[in-house]
């Protein structure tokens, strides 16, 4: 007996024309084996349409957009000095992101003495070349940034490094004036750490809560280089929402070579 | 907001025209589906992981490649379910039911889900999806679980049609045995013409699996057709 394989999953599925469907009935009627297998295959499709898809976890698509943003930094035309950083800066200033390179630098930084012990693990950032103080989480809740305020972010976090590089003696916390308190820091770089991005050479070097389009917002700045005491040779910044920690963008810049 | 969500084909352009954050658009609209599509293919979230990861980095790789002659989602369905292959392959994972294999020994038990939402995840459907030949789980997870057209997966797993209704239907029936369900409905069988996929005709049904026949039996019966 041959058997209207062909048809029995449009069969299960309803979705046959009319004289398609009577010749599987017809079969039907005189073939067993077929008719287990529609009673099969119609419960089997039932327990697949009930599966539900399941939330990504955190950290899959983290490292995708980090080696996104590597390559793109590495796309012909894409050249660092013809004009990011005073783009950079100039989208910065049209965002009213007020950044204290100097400013509130002391106070800064004996407001984060414990982060910035842990950012420079070990005690041997400050022999570093480019190190750059964790300064504690900036309070930025009334600033909406959108992608090229955060490629402005990596701009001046690169432009700062490469600074820090020329004048190794003073170390500046890149931060704005105002700063949360340790328990809202330790919150948001947690959220920012699960991204799972980060690697073992990467150092948190500046941390904000903004808005991202209108998404509450924590924004990392980490610093990245090769390890062995060189200096670091690319800023990536992570920007994820404050209440579920999920990755809303990213920016990476590389850090011209002094 | 206002505007219209880009079309994915408009977010490529916009990528390969220096717009950098167009691709993490295209990564949260889409990561969802191609990691479920991998879970489901492979059982485990470290490689349903790794999967994502691996078809991600390929669409990366190949964007400036990409001209538009498939849509956006079929190419990216079939990087996914190449980079679930790829995945198993690695991990020797060879199904244990293949066509014709009817009194195929347990080798090995298939590895088990690790998820630990069961709310959201049927632990014995994905046990005996595992079961199921690659390529005919994958026809099956993409029509029936991700709701695709025959057309459609057929596109993007690159067989005729023909050859997607064939494994669809294969397929169904290989997971309704994996899930025990052929034990119920053999005294129907004909001896004379016994099943193509799975199953183990002729034998004395063996003992079921211990907590899957009963559920299976009861969407059997939940959904026999009149």
């Amino acid at each position: 007996m041959s058997h209207p394989e062909d048809l029995l999953a449009g069969y299960v599925d309803g979705t046959l024309d009319e004289r398609e469907r009577a010749a599987v009935d017809a079969h039907l009627l005189g073939c067993a084996r077929c008719g287990v297998e529609v009673r099969q295959a119609e419960a089997a499709r039932a327990v697949l349409a009930e599966l539900e898809n399941v939330p990504v976890p955190f950290g899959v698509t983290g490292p995708v957009l980090a080696e996104a943003g590597r390559r793109f930094e590495r796309r012909p035309g894409v050249v660092w000095g013809r004009f990011q950083w005073a783009a950079g800066l100039a989208a910065a200033a049209a965002l009213v992101v007020v950044v204290a390179l100097n400013v509130g630098g002391e106070d800064a930084r004996d407001a984060a003495a414990p982060e910035r012990t842990t950012a420079v693990a070990g005690g041997t950032g400050a022999a570093i070349p480019g190190a750059i103080p964790f300064a504690g989480l900036e309070r930025q809740t009334d600033v909406n940034y959108d992608d090229a305020g955060i490629r402005a972010v990596a701009s001046e976090a690169a432009g700062a490094v490469l600074a820090a590089e020329d004048a190794r003696a003073t170390q500046t916390a890149l931060a704005g004036a105002v700063q949360e308190s340790k328990e809202r820091t330790d919150l948001a770089r947690d959220c920012v750490d699960r991204s799972g991005v980060r690697g073992p050479n990467d150092v948190l070097i500046r941390l904000i809560e903004a808005r991202l389009e209108g998404t509450p917002a924590f924004i990392g700045v980490y610093s990245e280089g090769p390890g062995a005491g060189q200096a670091p040779d690319h800023i990536v910044v992570f920007v994820v929402a404050t209440d579920d920690c999920r990755i809303l963008s990213t920016a990476s810049q590389r850090i011209p070579s002094g | 907001m206002p505007d219209p969500p880009a079309r994915d084909e408009d977010l490529v352009r916009r990528y390969l025209s220096g717009d950098r954050a167009a691709f993490a658009a295209l990564v949260e609209r889409h990561e969802r589906r191609v990691y479920n599509l991998a879970l489901r293919m492979t059982g485990r979230e470290e490689d349903a992981r790794d999967a994502t990861q691996d078809a991600f980095l390929t669409v990366l790789g190949k964007l400036s490649s990409f001209r538009g002659e498939a849509a956006f989602t079929t190419w990216l369905h079939r990087v996914t379910v190449n980079a679930c292959y790829d995945l198993l392959r690695k991990r020797q994972r060879a199904p244990l039911l293949e066509r014709g294999d009817d009194d195929l020994p347990a080798l090995e038990p298939p590895p088990a889900p690790d998820h630990a939402d069961a709310s959201s995840l049927s632990m014995d459907v994905q046990r005996a999806l595992l079961q199921v030949p690659e390529d005919f789980r994958a026809v099956m997870i993409l029509h029936d679980v991700h709701d695709l057209r025959q057309e459609e997966v057929a596109a993007i797993v690159g067989v005729p049609i023909g050859t997607v209704k064939s494994r669809l239907h294969r397929g169904r029936i290989a997971l309704a045995r994996a899930m025990g369900i052929e034990q119920q409905e053999r005294v129907l069988e004909d001896p004379k013409d016994p099943p193509v996929a799975g199953g183990s005709p002729g034998a004395a049904p063996g003992a079921p699996r211990s907590g899957e026949r009963a559920d299976a039996a009861g969407s059997s019966e939940g959904t026999v057709s009149p």
